[in-house]
């Protein structure tokens, strides 16, 4: 028996389904709108936009350039491979820059440093300059006669006073990395290898997802050919890791999705022993396909770890059309129509309280689990209308002849249940059930850290740690952000913050920082110097002494009078300021900023302190904010829960009255309860991914303690129902506990065990003498 | 065999010949790696284009084989340097003070020791080198080989006998340094106080 609604609801869902695929199709008319970047899931921790600019300025070269370092024992072999390696890397077009040597353009150099004389000077040097110019002069002598000096870039007779080797030799040495005069490589000794450094800068446009894999390929190409000399490489850049985690969310989806597929196809024939069954897979793909849709409609793109934790919807989807199929276990015979009819307000009461769990996800700060929430309410909203307009039209002539052995199982189960309630009553099994839950709640641990989001190999790790480690150089995500008026208070903010800095350089607290007032001083300071210098002709004896010409002195000095003030954009523009660049933030709305970056921290609360009271200073932490945040949301997480169950309680009182509603609540609260204690038991730390996760398992196992309640078919069909249900949802979330990235693991875990008790809890929910069950009578 | 190859031939037995018997790049390396230790005086003149007269300063020097180098500035100022595998040291009132480690300076002081100490794999790799004369009278001109070092350089020049004489290097920007060791004497050894001096 159809009725004439049941005859033109597959029509009318069809047009929307074709109207969704349209969409879906001009949203891929680019290639796939995917994104990998980790940062864009994390949640952003401020609206200043300069700081944002700061932030991805400081990003940019993480994810575009590679460092790599070429060592062989022998220092010629090693800058032999680099040399051949960077040529082909040119040739590869994957690169806008690959460097290897370093290729000084002297003249420029020569002619930035006489231009500074009085800007560039260091702090040091100015001091010497004007509290002792007769030791100023005496240095100089010193330095003409020293045949170890080193060659200095610029001749005696343009710089007799020697500012220009002063300013060469206090710019900040460059980790342990040495130029090889020869060669103009940049090598750095250790573990009885010479290390050639090779740079390289991707031509970097941040949406392509093949890039990342394409010099992941190259590179290892690299290696094998520079295997085959003896020669070592080894390589640290954003990119490996980008690759990686791409690798990694590909081959996860292919067996989260695959493995859940087989398995629940597999059970499905198992169970109902036809083949035209394997259509109640329609809800699943169509789900898919709503929540990709919907996804990249609402945030322009999708995230592969979107996609990873979405696949897990697989199980969920495949419930609703189980929710009628497994009515033929009682209903002899099965019609799909009649059997929906029955089920239609438990599946739509099902709909409600999972969409109500998932998108309580969605008012986290993370966007990533806005997007895991949007993707799946809409793909659950797609896998129930479905399952309610189309399926049922395609099942129409299908009978159903289950196995017999699932309900064989449910029965025993259920007099399994009967049989333990007989010799220990419901209120003991609780006693021992919350000494259980407090056993293991005491236990528990929390833990949270942004690192939980990547799972990063450990070869990649050690290879960065190595290079660090051989170069010195120790980048690090935090830096300092100085706002001021103009370039003087900058630069004036800027010293003060390096007075303090270099404290802690001192008690190897930091290695090393980076600041535009190491390249120029403030206009203010220029003037000094230009004063100090009139008054050199009182000390300079010692000078003409030697025989250098008074005339050519006097005429340095009246250049050096009328040298220009220079400002920052003066200064970088010099082959000197390459390494300051990226640190010029130039005008902004109020002034003008700049940022200090920091080499090999190892406390980073220090650095907050010293912050604390500079006018104008920040430091910038995003893994620190991160990981703060991270920690409040755990405690909004279990807010959203609760406010997330009192919404479904709301729902449920309708058909179920306040009791029954709220022992249905009840059910799922406590199945997380003893979720989190295995957690403990288990010693796996509390995250915010496993909040989380019983976040999810409260709104799906709402579903079991309503499927056990209504009771259509009987307590054993009932609980085979919830079985099924159950046994699909977890095998997609199951397989997501072997995702080698932890967040995505503890998140699996979680949801497992939180399904695992909800199930066995379920029978509890009591029974509902129900309108449902007279229609089911005269069915 | 017609008669070009044959002179040809005749040519190349004849420059065979020749180059066993001059005096070679391993043959000098070998006389100057000989003494272990070697004392002397020097004189350096700086001629810098713009000055009439040269920069002139004199002192003592001490080459130590298996040690390094002193370098005893008398005059016009006192001043002794140390070069070693350590690197460049400076005497102060309160002792030696190893300077900083300019990649630039130490790549400089290595070529100097090489030169002084007859290493010549060590100069090969950076200079084209060219020796004339025999083992009591050579000279040894190096020409630098890469882009960086052609922007310092125009040639260095090396002459002497038993020992290094002089040292002559021509800098791209007009000046040069020119340095005189006299009076070397390889028969003494390390005094109490050189050796102090090296091993602090």
């Amino acid at each position: 028996m159809t009725l004439p609604s049941e005859r033109r609801l597959p029509w009318l869902f069809l047009i929307l389904l074709l109207a969704v695929v349209a969409l879906g199709a001009w949203q891929w008319r680019d290639g796939a709108p995917l994104s990998a970047n980790l940062m864009e899931l994390v949640p952003g921790t401020h609206p200043d936009a300069l700081e944002l600019r700061a932030e991805q300025r400081m990003q940019e070269p993480l994810n575009r350039d590679m460092l790599v370092l070429v060592g062989h024992a022998d220092r010629q072999q090693a800058v032999a491979m680099a040399q051949t390696l960077g040529e082909q890397w040119q040739a590869s077009g994957l690169f806008e820059k690959v460097q290897w040597n370093l290729q000084a353009d002297l003249p420029a150099l020569r002619t930035q440093l006489l231009q500074g004389r009085l800007a560039m000077l260091s702090a040091d040097d100015r001091q010497l300059l004007t509290e002792h110019p007769d030791a100023f002069i005496q240095q100089r002598v010193q330095a003409l006669f020293d045949p170890f000096t080193g060659f200095s870039l610029v001749p005696s007779q343009d710089d007799w006073l020697g500012l220009t080797g002063r300013i060469q030799n206090s710019q900040p040495q460059h980790g342990a990395v040495q130029l090889d005069i020869g060669s103009g490589a940049l090598i750095a000794d250790a573990d009885g290898k010479s290390w050639v450094l090779l740079r390289a800068r991707t031509t970097g446009s941040a949406f392509d997802m093949n890039q990342p894999l394409q010099v992941a390929a190259l590179l290892q190409h690299s290696r094998e050919q520079a295997a085959s000399a003896n020669v070592q490489l080894l390589a640290a850049s954003g990119l490996l890791y980008a690759a990686n985690g791409q690798q990694q969310a590909t081959r996860e989806m292919t067996w989260v999705g695959g493995g859940a597929t087989i398995g629940i196809l597999l059970l499905l024939l198992l169970a109902f022993r036809r083949w035209r069954v394997l259509l109640a897979f329609i809800p699943v793909l169509v789900g898919m396909l709503f929540g990709a849709v919907a996804c990249v409609a609402l945030f322009g793109h999708m995230h592969v770890m979107t996609l990873v934790l979405g696949s897990s919807l697989i199980g969920v989807a495949v419930d609703y059309p189980l929710h009628y199929l497994s009515k033929s276990w009682s209903l002899k015979p099965w019609h799909s129509w009649p059997a929906l009819r029955l089920t239609l307000s438990g599946l739509t009461l099902s709909l409600i309280t999972s969409a109500i769990g998932y998108l309580a996800l969605a008012w986290t700060p993370f966007p990533a689990l806005t997007q895991i929430a949007v993707f799946s309410a809409a793909g659950l909203l797609g896998a129930y209308l479905s399952a309610v307009c189309l399926l049922p039209a395609l099942l129409k002539n299908v009978e159903l002849r289950p196995a017999q052995w699932p309900l064989q199982l449910a029965e025993r189960l259920v007099r399994l249940r009967e049989n333990l309630l007989e010799h220990i009553r419901t209120p003991v099994l609780l006693a021992l059930l919350i000494a259980f839950c407090v056993g293991g709640l005491l236990q528990l641990e929390s833990k949270n850290d942004i690192r939980q989001w990547v799972g990063a190999p450990q070869r990649l790790t050690d290879e960065a740690q190595t290079i660090a480690r051989i170069t010195g150089y120790q980048p690090t995500s935090q830096f300092f952000l100085v706002r001021a008026a103009d370039q003087q208070q900058l630069l004036e903010r800027q010293a003060a913050l390096s007075e303090r800095l270099d404290q802690l350089v001192n008690l190897d607290k930091l290695q090393g920082y980076l600041a535009l007032n190491q390249l120029v001083s403030p206009p203010a300071q220029q003037q000094q110097v230009r004063e100090a210098l009139s008054k050199l002709p009182q000390f300079w004896q010692p000078l003409l002494e030697v025989g250098v010409p008074l005339a050519a002195l006097q005429t340095e000095l009246q250049q050096l009078q009328t040298l220009p003030a220079e400002d920052i954009d003066a200064a970088l523009a010099g082959p000197l300021g390459e390494p300051y660049r990226t640190l010029w933030l130039g005008p902004t709305e109020d002034g003008v900023a700049a940022m200090v970056s920091l080499q090999g921290l190892n406390n980073p609360s220090l650095l907050r302190v010293q912050a604390l009271d500079l006018p104008g200073v920040m430091l910038v932490d995003r893994l620190g904010d991160l990981n703060k945040v991270f920690a409040q949301t755990q405690i909004s997480a279990a807010e959203l829960k609760l406010a997330s169950c009192v919404l479904i309680v709301l729902v449920l009182m309708l058909p179920f009255g306040l009791g029954g509603a709220l022992r249905i609540v009840a059910l799922p609260l406590l199945a997380a309860l003893c979720s989190l204690a295995s957690l403990g038991w288990l010693g796996q730390p509390l995250t915010l991914f496993s909040l989380f996760g019983l976040l999810l398992v409260t709104a799906i196992s709402v579903d079991y303690a309503i499927l056990m309640r209504e009771q259509v078919g009987g307590a054993a069909v009932s609980l085979l129902g919830t079985l099924l249900a159950a046994a699909t949802t977890w095998l997609s979330f199951g397989l997501l506990a072997v995702s080698s990235t932890p967040a995505v693991s503890n998140f699996g875990l979680s949801v497992s065990l939180g399904l695992a008790f909800s199930f066995m809890l379920a029978p509890w929910a009591g029974r509902q003498a129900h309108a449902v069950a007279v229609t089911e009578r005269s069915a | 065999m017609n008669v070009l190859l044959k002179s040809l031939g005749a040519l190349a037995l004849l420059t065979l010949s020749s180059l066993a018997n001059a005096f070679d790049l391993q043959q000098l390396s070998e006389q100057l790696a000989k003494p272990d230790v070697i004392h002397g005086q020097f004189t350096q003149e700086k001629h810098l284009r713009a000055l009439p007269q040269p920069l002139i300063s004199r002192g003592s020097f001490v080459l130590a084989k298996n040690h390094g180098l002193l370098w005893l500035l008398k005059t016009p100022l006192q001043q002794d340097y140390r070069i070693s595998a350590k690197g460049i040291a400076r005497r102060d009132a309160t002792g030696w003070q190893l300077l900083p480690n300019k990649s630039a300076g130490a790549e400089q002081n290595r070529l100097f020791l090489a030169v002084l100490q007859g290493d010549s794999s060590g100069l090969q790799r950076d200079f084209e080198l060219a020796l004339s004369g025999d083992a009591q009278k050579w000279q040894l001109t190096l020409t630098p080989r890469s882009v960086l070092l052609k922007q310092v350089f125009n040639q260095i020049n090396i002459s002497g006998g038993a020992l290094v004489n002089t040292i002559e290097l021509l800098e791209t920007q007009g000046d040069s340094t020119v340095l005189r060791m006299q009076d070397s004497t390889a028969g003494q050894p390390l005094s109490d106080a050189e050796q102090h001096d090296f091993a602090e």
